[in-house]
């Protein structure tokens, strides 16, 4: 049974296909990367699952519910989270409140009984901050609870987007680059982060580019290029892949690119 | 000629009087937007001091040339005067904030120019005389053909200027990319005060060519610039086009509506078809439909 | 304010700290809220009991009801522009709309004032609903415009339907009687309006510190990330577009009552243009502010009255120099100078 399918999907911008004709099939608790070269489309296929772009073609199922052109809110609903790549941070609440605004389907919503202040919404608050508070530290923010979130620097915001992504208890969720611009022992971190997510049976979808960390955690690995499927399988099928090999290593001016494959081996 | 179609071509000239007027002064709108951002909610007072200006240098006994070079002149300084004292010095603020800056500039010129020229309501001389012209049986004012010559002349030149000089083309590129511009050595400064100079000449002009039509006062910036604001919007923000279209849309719904409708509700009748543009084109005619990148 | 706890100087320190910093950042939150909330709204209930002594004769209560009532206005108006983050430039629209239908109907209809009151309410808050759905799809300078031309819209029905609205001259309102008696004179308004005022705070405060609060600032600051969160976004911008409305609306009663004469100007451009720039000049974001603001844009005329022509140039350069100067409001901006101020002593 798969969590998520997504069945000959395609999206053009204008005259530009970003994506066409993919399939793939993501199972319940696994680490599933998607990988592939800048511009391959990594970003936008996470969108379109999200829902905040529509596709032009194909069909997307979670849980076998076609959920195709929904809005994002309604997937948040169905168990659908994620972080962003270009941070997404509210940077006049505190961090903790970016936290609890990822808990807002399991608050008391009413709009009279917010208004009113009752009872019930303030005990709700007062439980949701002790499991953000929580969350917060097992991401490693135990000393940013209350700060500004406009004044936190680049790593731990990186750890807020995944706290917030968290606080929503998704099914499914889609990290975008969680350590692109961390140093090697944030990345770590981060790594750990991921792996214990994981564990606890959230299904995680991974775009990244760093490949020690993809290799490193992955069960399955997508491969993209120009909007298309290059590959697909087991962190070792794929390194295997001649395919994914020429599409990296044959683009000679590319030599980063050609170093962090070189360290997966 | 039916009398029906007279009609219509009667209508349809006026509108396209007061349709060019409202593309000058939504050009202006957009010109200070592309280059900076902020909506200038005192493009209706250029319009006023243009006007109101041209009178009292008339009445201080210039000729009307002169008087019109001066009452520019003088509009352009306060434009760039504007960008370097209020606009520049909050460059960091929201844009809620800049806006509110620029409405409390209008009030601050409404104001010095209602303590020192008066209340009063002054017409302008019609450049060229009052005779009506008859086309196809409907007439026009002399004044009319001002206004739409001038403000055909001034768009062809303002394309001019942007496709063919430095200048024009580095407020381009300081509209496109800021800190793109400043780092090929554009004086992103000096192109801001700028745009703000040229952006109270369209303004000026606007008001000069519409002050022998309908008189001009204090406070006729306010609807003025209400106006260039719709077209500007209606057109599409920050597309010189757009404004261009947008304006003489607005003039000619207007007068259409007046017409044929209720002449009491013209403006009502305006604003409906503008709220109706933008639900179903949201960024206007001509606006980019951008997807946002997250 | 609650945003001072700064994570600078903290991220040095090793992990077994976190608890006892916790329990600390927890107690100086509570005081902030205590402060924010309880205090400032003690604050405001001390001010409102303490003026009266200061209030000498019926110009004064005038100017302070004034006040009261700009302020409800702005209170409800800052939850959209300064939490929600989505302008309106027709807000007099809505006040104008509640100040005629209680006009109409106590003095056409004959309805009673507290009947007409939450009828005019109810109705914008329709209207309000109705348009806000295509209006508020739009964004940034293009939501300006369409609230812009609602507000015109309203406005010229007003002036244009005369046979209704007695037209641009405007027309009589009576009294209003609540529990028999009329309420006529400065210091009963001022205790009608202060308790409206006060009620008007506490449900904002009470509002923004709420999961749909949360919801309004979050999608403020990320529209996208509050949507994958689960916040049905459009829906909560109408609810907040509607709840200002609302107020508006109900403030705009209550002005037409105290005046006992209403005219279009109540729901003209320039008076949603005053409603926006009290909203800006008190600090965005900041119910107090609003009420801050709110108060100084209506005393600041009234001081400016001395200076006869020279009122607006005056108040225009008022107006650009805070906001050039203190672009946050004033509120936000000394509430600032004042935590900087401590801070040092506290050193």
């Amino acid at each position: 049974m798969s969590l998520l399918r997504v069945e000959n999907l395609g999206i053009q911008f204008g005259g530009v296909r970003a994506i066409q004709s993919l399939d793939f099939v993501i199972n319940p608790g696994t680490i599933h990367s998607i990988i592939g070269p800048n511009g391959a489309g990594k970003t936008t296929l996470f969108n379109i699952i999200t829902g905040i772009y529509a596709p032009t073609a194909g069909d997307i199922y979670l849980d076998n519910v076609p959920i195709t052109g929904r809005r994002p809110h309604e997937l948040a609903r169905m168990g659908m989270s994620r972080t962003f790549q270009n941070l997404q941070i509210m940077k006049t609440m505190t961090a903790i409140e970016n936290v609890m605004v990822g808990r807002h389907l399991h608050l008391n919503r009413n709009l009279l009984s917010c208004l009113l202040r009752l009872p019930s919404v303030t005990r709700g608050d007062r439980q949701a901050r002790k499991r953000c508070v929580e969350l917060m530290e097992s991401v490693g923010l135990g000393a940013y609870i209350d700060a500004e979130a406009g004044s936190m620097p680049y790593g731990a915001l990186k750890r807020l987007e995944i706290a917030r992504a968290l606080a929503a208890e998704p099914k499914l969720l889609l990290l975008d680059e969680p350590a692109a611009g961390l140093n090697a022992a944030e990345t770590k971190e981060i790594d750990e982060v991921i792996v214990k997510v994981a564990r606890s049976g959230v299904t995680v979808v991974l775009v990244e580019h760093d490949m020690k960390l993809v290799m490193g955690i992955s069960d399955h690995i997508l491969v993209l290029d120009y909007g298309r499927k290059l590959a697909e399988g087991t962190p070792d099928e794929v390194r295997a892949n001649p395919a994914v090999v020429a599409a990296y290593l044959g683009n000679v001016g590319n030599v980063g690119t050609v170093g962090t494959m070189g360290t997966v081996s | 000629m039916p009398p029906a179609f007279v009609e219509f071509l009667q209508f349809l000239l006026s509108g396209i009087t007061s349709g060019a007027i409202y593309a000058l002064v939504g050009l202006g709108f957009a010109l200070i937007y592309n280059a900076s951002h902020v909506i200038n909610f005192a493009q209706g007072e250029f319009v006023m001091l243009g006007g109101m200006l041209t009178w009292a240098l008339t009445s201080a006994g210039l000729d009307l040339p002169l008087a019109i070079g001066g009452a520019v002149a003088i509009t352009v300084l306060v434009g760039m005067a504007l960008e370097k004292l209020a606009i520049e010095p909050a460059r960091d603020a929201n844009v809620v904030t800049l806006i509110i800056i620029t409405i409390g500039a209008g009030i601050f010129l409404r104001g010095v120019v209602s303590v020192t020229l008066g209340k009063d309501f002054h017409p302008l001389p019609s450049f060229s005389g009052d005779d009506p012209i008859s086309i196809l049986g409907a007439t026009i004012m002399p004044q009319s053909l001002w206004v739409l010559g001038v403000s055909a002349l001034v768009v062809i030149a303002l394309q001019g200027f942007f496709s063919y000089t430095l200048l024009g083309k580095s407020i381009l590129a300081t509209s496109h990319n800021r800190m793109a511009a400043k780092l090929m050595g554009i004086n992103v400064g000096f192109v801001l005060v700028l745009s703000f100079g040229l952006s109270a000449l369209l303004g000026a002009m606007a008001g000069i060519l519409i002050a022998p039509i309908t008189a001009t006062n204090f406070e006729v910036g306010i609807i003025l610039g209400l106006k260039g604001f719709a077209a500007a919007i209606l057109g599409g923000l920050g597309n010189g086009l757009g404004a261009i279209v947008g304006g003489l849309t607005l003039g000619i719904i207007e007068s259409l509506g007046a017409g044929y409708v209720s002449s009491d509700y013209k403006d009502a009748i305006a604003f409906v078809v503008i709220l109706a543009v933008l639900f179903f084109m949201p960024s206007g005619l001509f606006g980019r439909r951008g997807t946002e990148r997250v | 304010m609650a945003h001072n706890v700064r994570p600078s100087g903290y991220s040095k320190f090793a992990k077994k700290q976190t608890y006892t910093r916790r329990m600390s950042t927890r107690k100086s939150r509570a005081q902030m809220l205590l402060s924010e909330r309880g205090g400032g709204m003690a604050s405001l209930l001390l001010v409102i009991l303490v003026l009266p002594l200061f209030l000498a004769n019926d110009y004064h209560y005038d100017v302070a009801v004034n006040i009261g009532i700009n302020a409800i206005v702005v209170v409800g108006l800052n939850l959209l522009i300064g939490y929600a983050g989505q302008i309106s430039l027709g807000h007099a629209g809505f006040f104008g709309l509640g100040a005629y239908t209680s006009a109409v109907l106590t003095a056409h209809y004959g309805l009673h004032g507290l009947l007409a009151l939450p009828i005019g309410a109810l109705g914008v808050g329709v209207l309000a609903y109705a348009i806000a759905r295509p209006v508020l799809r739009l964004s940034g300078h293009y939501l300006a415009m369409a609230t812009l031309g609602v507000g015109l819209i309203i406005n010229i029905i007003i002036s244009r339907e005369a046979w209704l609205t007695g037209g641009p001259d405007g027309m009589y309102v009576p009294l209003l009687e609540v529990f028999g008696t009329e309420v006529y004179g400065g210091p009963m308004w001022y205790w009608i309006v202060a308790a409206t005022l006060l009620l008007a705070v506490w449900l904002s405060l009470n509002l923004i510190d709420s999961p749909v609060g949360r919801a309004l600032r979050g999608l403020h600051g990320s529209e996208v990330a509050a949507q994958v969160a689960g916040v049905d976004t459009t829906r909560y911008k109408v609810m907040v577009f509607v709840i200002s409305a609302v107020m508006a609306a109900v403030a705009g009663s209550l002005a037409a009552h105290f005046s006992e004469f209403v005219t279009p100007a109540k729901a003209d451009f320039s008076h949603s243009i005053l409603f926006v720039t009290m909203v800006v000049l008190g600090g965005m974001a900041s119910t107090f502010g609003a009420v801050v603001g709110a108060a100084v844009l209506t005393l600041l005329p009234q001081f400016l009255a001395d200076f006869a022509d020279y009122e607006h140039v005056i108040l225009g350069l008022i107006m650009m120099t805070v906001m050039i100067f203190m672009p946050k409001g004033l509120v936000p901006t000394l509430a600032a100078l004042a935590r900087r101020g401590a801070r040092r002593t506290a050193r």
